[in-house]
C-alpha cells in the first residue's frame, strides 16, 4: 500500500460537504421504532434520569446513519461497495442538539484492487465532539 | 430468580455470541422506516439499481446487527462505545440476513466492563455482506 496526494479530482486536504441535522426525541423515537433499538435510555424519560446522563439521549448508530448520508452524498458507489468506518463516540447527542457532520480527506491511498480515500471524520454538538474516526472509500472505478 | 439479561461475567473471550445465528428479513417496509427516520435523501436510495433491486443504505446494518445482538442483551442502561463496520455491499430489499458474532474482548476500565465483539452478516446465500466489530460498556447489573 502506498500514499498519494492526489487521484484525480480528490486531493489530501479536500472538505467533505458539511451536514447539520436537528435532533429531537420525536426523531431519536422513529429512530427507535425504526432500529427496534428501544433501549429506554433512548426513550425513557423517566429511566434516563436514573442514568449518568441525566436525560434521554440519541442513538449512536443514529449519529452514524448522518455521517452516512455525508458519504453517500460524496462518494455513492465507493461508501455502499466497500466503504469502512472505524469511530469512537465521545459524548452523547442530546434532544434539541444539531449535529454537524464534518470530514476532510487525510490520506489517498493505493491498495491492491484501486486507491482509496481515507476521511478524518467528526460529529460535534456546537463545540462537543460527539463521534471521531475516520471513514475509507474507494475512489477509483 | 433467573434475570433476563446476559451478565458480564458469563462471557469469556472468544465465545460465539449468538447462537443460533438469528435471520433479518430486508423489506421495503423497514428500509423506508429506516429512510425516513434518519431523513436520509440519497438519490440512489429511491431508485431499483441496474438489475431492478431495491438498494438498502449501507447504515441499515446499524439495524441487523443490533437486531441480531438484541437476541441476546445487557442490562437497560448499555451504551456504544465504539464502531467499524466494513460495507462489502449494500442490503437488497428481499434478501435474509443472518448475523454472527463473537467476544474478542473483555475488559474494564473507570469501573465500567467494556465487551468488544466482531459481527459478520452474510445473505442467504452466504454472500458477506457487512463485518464489524462493535465495543458496547455493559449496563450495571442489578
Amino acid at each position: 500500500m502506498s500514499e498519494l496526494q492526489a487521484y484525480k479530482d480528490y486531493n489530501v486536504g479536500d472538505q467533505l460537504e458539511e451536514l447539520i441535522q436537528f435532533v429531537d426525541q420525536t426523531m431519536i423515537d422513529a429512530y427507535a421504532d425504526a432500529s427496534g433499538d428501544v433501549n429506554p435510555l433512548h426513550i425513557d424519560p423517566e429511566f434516563a434520569k436514573t442514568t449518568f446522563f441525566g436525560r434521554t439521549i440519541a442513538h449512536g448508530l443514529l449519529t452514524l446513519a448522518f455521517v452516512s448520508r455525508v458519504l453517500s452524498a460524496w462518494n455513492w458507489q465507493g461508501w455502499a461497495y466497500g466503504g469502512e468506518l472505524n469511530v469512537s463516540f465521545l459524548g452523547p447527542v442530546y434532544p434539541g442538539d444539531s449535529v454537524r457532520v464534518s470530514g476532510e480527506i487525510d490520506q489517498i491511498l493505493q491498495r491492491e484492487d484501486g486507491i482509496y480515500a481515507r476521511c478524518q471524520l467528526a460529529c460535534f454538538c456546537d463545540e462537543r465532539t460527539v463521534v471521531k474516526g475516520f471513514v475509507i472509500s474507494k475512489i477509483s472505478p | 430468580m433467573m434475570s433476563d439479561y446476559v451478565k458480564y461475567s458469563s462471557m469469556s473471550e472468544g465465545d460465539d455470541f449468538l447462537d443460533p445465528v438469528p435471520s433479518f428479513e430486508v423489506t421495503k417496509e423497514c428500509v423506508d422506516k429506516y429512510i425516513k427516520s434518519t431523513n436520509d435523501s440519497t438519490k440512489e436510495l429511491t431508485v431499483d439499481d441496474e438489475q431492478g433491486r431495491r438498494v438498502a443504505p449501507p447504515m441499515l446494518a446499524a439495524v441487523y446487527v443490533i437486531d441480531a445482538l438484541r437476541t441476546r442483551v445487557g442490562p437497560p442502561g448499555g451504551i456504544h462505545a465504539k464502531q467499524q463496520f466494513k460495507f462489502h455491499r449494500p442490503a437488497y430489499v428481499g434478501e435474509t440476513l443472518f448475523t454472527s458474532a463473537r467476544v474478542v474482548k473483555l475488559y474494564e476500565r473507570k469501573g465500567r466492563n467494556y465487551v468488544e465483539m466482531t459481527t459478520e452478516t452474510r445473505n442467504q446465500e452466504g454472500e458477506l455482506i457487512t463485518s464489524g466489530i462493535i465495543t458496547r460498556i455493559w449496563g450495571k447489573e442489578a
